[in-house]
């Protein structure tokens, strides 16, 4: 079976309430959805959230480089049939390893054609991603996430998060008021809580350390990427000085990272996220890979990322042994409509069941991703030029 | 006192909010164009044509001190209150189709079916009946705290500015100034609500929030989103 069309849509869903971090505020989400259609009719949805100050990747570069580099490459090749135990790395074998000046990694863009493909083949089926990936329980339970704002209004999540009871909660950091916003949200969420901070790289070595020493005493479960990401060596040499773990988000893009990562012996956890990390396959790669060098995981999750990319991250999570921390599926609680027909965020206590529906659990609704595209690039055979 | 204060204050700021917005500024000022108009009306046709269900919900989850202005809501929206009375989706149907939006109707009526649906299958934010509960409560009381303050000034701007009859806009005047005890009635049911389950005043004032996201009165009417009802706040 092969791929005889592709559609690329470049969303952009307004959110409910904008999102802040120490470096971005949001307040649309910028996904790329890719839908691919086989010869036999089937059709399959990925989803990819290129960011500049991660990857490298723009939305316009990766609409540019699947139409003329990755689609190609893959069109009108035979498919790897699913019997294959070995399906997920045949996808990713598929799509050609391509550099592009000034990129660090294609990773979103090679991210949304291997789910999309992945849920073709899947559909086609009739069979779910669990077939691939089986559920090692029934159930994921989501962190919340508290924006860089006024600890006032920091306060203010939290007490939502609280009467909402979930028992893990991140806290934007990075900013004068640090201190300040994580006291008002330990005190809104009382002991009982998990609360894990991240910096997006804001600090310098030096105020990393002031930083966690004056926030370890509210009871910080990690800290992620507390530096820009930069040598290895800084982040070892923090550890060291830590009172708080440290969890590695922008350093960690590539396996190349990741094996960089432990021979420094520089991080607690990885944070692993399908769009950074380039698809399942390499995630599940960095997953296998922190299980045997003893690096705990968390799976991350694009902020405005849809209900694609939360299905294939809530398979993801399941099919893993040991996640300590996830993330993702807030779907309508973020974006004020989401892409699909099925309800695949949270609810109480953080909680989702595992997906059971064909492909990647999720049905895309096509008119939604047409309303919502700021630009829609149809792919004929051969490619087509932007 | 504290909650009563804070969720006045709250209903309060979200209905500036929809005042001040260049939505209604338009629709007031009459430099909305035709197909705004005909979206705003559809949008209201959509938020409250299931309005019956909803409030038969509360009744079931009513406190005793709330049950006769709820049952008697509840009544007076399905139209049975008094003998002549009309239910209030039916005078919806009244405003969509003095509006010239008859062939709308189906596929409105599916729409709003469709919210109801979603609210149903959607995953609970809430651990139990008395959060979600109060949710519900405090979504109805709001849109009835708004309508009361704006429904006679939209009713001018669709008579004014889309030419529609007395008679097309009888669910506005129905929901007007004169309402504006109805509304009070409605703040003392969620403080009553509040005490019978045994809230913390802060609690319950967190769930009210969640329940009304900024601008949420305008995501409804201009924002072509269906029913929220609380459920999908939270926590982002």
């Amino acid at each position: 079976m092969r791929l005889v069309a592709a559609t690329l849509y470049a969303l952009d869903i307004p959110f409910v309430e904008s999102f802040k971090h120490s470096t971005k505020e949001r307040s649309a989400s910028d996904s790329v959805v890719v839908q691919v259609r086989d010869e036999a009719g089937s059709e399959g949805f990925g989803e990819g959230c290129p960011r500049p100050y991660v990857t490298g990747e723009t939305v316009e570069g990766v609409l540019q480089h699947i139409a003329e580099d990755l689609w190609p490459a893959i069109a009108e090749r035979e498919l790897p049939p699913l019997a294959e135990g070995a399906f997920l790395s045949l996808v990713d074998e598929l799509i050609p390893r391509r550099e592009i000046p000034g990129v660090l990694s294609d990773n979103a863009s090679r991210a949304a054609l291997e789910l999309a493909i992945v849920d073709c083949v899947l559909r086609r089926e009739g069979v779910s991603l669990r077939r691939l990936l089986p559920a090692l329980r029934s159930r994921v339970a989501y962190s919340g996430v508290i924006t860089a704002g006024s600890p006032e209004k920091a306060a203010q999540q939290a007490r939502q998060m609280k009467v909402v009871g979930l028992t893990q909660v991140k806290v934007k950091v990075g900013l004068d008021d640090d201190v300040a916003r994580v006291a008002a949200v330990r005190q809104a969420l009382g002991p009982d809580v998990s609360i894990r901070v991240d910096a997006n790289g804001a600090w310098t070595r030096p105020q990393a350390v002031a930083a966690l020493a004056a926030l370890a005493p509210f009871g910080i479960s990690a800290a992620e990427q507390p530096l820009a990401r930069g040598p290895v060596s800084e982040l070892r040499a923090l550890r060291q000085e830590s009172p708080v773990p440290l969890m590695a988000d922008e350093s960690l893009v590539t396996l190349e990272d990741a094996e960089e990562l432990i021979s420094a012996q520089a991080v607690d956890y990885f944070n692993i996220r399908l769009s950074k990390c380039g698809g399942l396959h390499r995630c599940r790669q960095l997953a296998a890979r922190a299980a045997e060098a003893g690096v705990r995981i968390q799976i991350g999750s694009q902020v405005g990322e849809t209900a694609i990319l939360s299905a294939a991250g809530r398979h993801l999570t399941a099919s893993l042994p040991e996640v300590d921390f996830v993330e993702g599926s807030y779907g309508t609680l973020l974006l004020a409509e989401d892409v699909s027909s099925d309800a695949v965020r949270f609810g109480h206590r953080g909680e989702a069941a595992v997906l059971t529906g064909p492909g990647l659990g999720v049905r895309v609704l096509a008119e939604r991703l047409r309303k919502y595209a700021r630009r829609t690039v149809e792919l004929p055979l051969g490619g087509a030029p932007l | 006192m504290p909650f009563r204060s804070d969720v006045e204050g709250l209903f309060a700021r979200r209905v500036a909010e929809l005042t001040e917005s260049s939505d209604f500024v338009a629709l007031e000022s009459g430099s909305a164009t035709r197909v705004d108009y005909d979206r705003f009306i559809e949008n209201v046709f959509r938020c409250h044509t299931k309005s019956p269900h909803f409030l038969a919900f509360l009744f079931t989850l009513a406190p005793p001190e709330a049950v006769p202005s709820i049952t008697h809501n509840l009544l007076e929206e399905m139209g049975i209150e008094e003998e002549t009375g009309e239910s209030h989706p039916s005078l919806l149907r009244q405003l969509a189709v003095e509006a010239g939006l008859s062939d709308r109707l189906p596929a409105l009526e599916t729409r709003a079916q469709d919210d109801l649906r979603q609210v149903i299958v959607d995953p609970l934010l809430y651990g139990t009946l008395r959060e979600l509960g109060l949710a519900v409560l405090c979504e109805v009381v709001s849109f009835e705290y708004m309508l009361s303050r704006v429904a006679s000034r939209i009713a001018r701007a669709l008579e004014k500015h889309r030419g529609l009859s007395p008679k097309a806009l009888t669910w506005f005047t129905h929901h007007s100034e004169v309402d504006i005890r109805h509304a009070e009635q409605g703040i003392d049911n969620l403080e009553a609500y509040v005490r019978y389950y045994d809230f913390a005043a802060e609690d319950a004032l967190t769930i009210c929030e969640m329940t009304l996201r900024e601008h949420v009165f305008g995501r409804r009417y201009f924002g072509e989103l269906g029913l929220g009802l609380g459920l999908t706040a939270g926590a982002s």
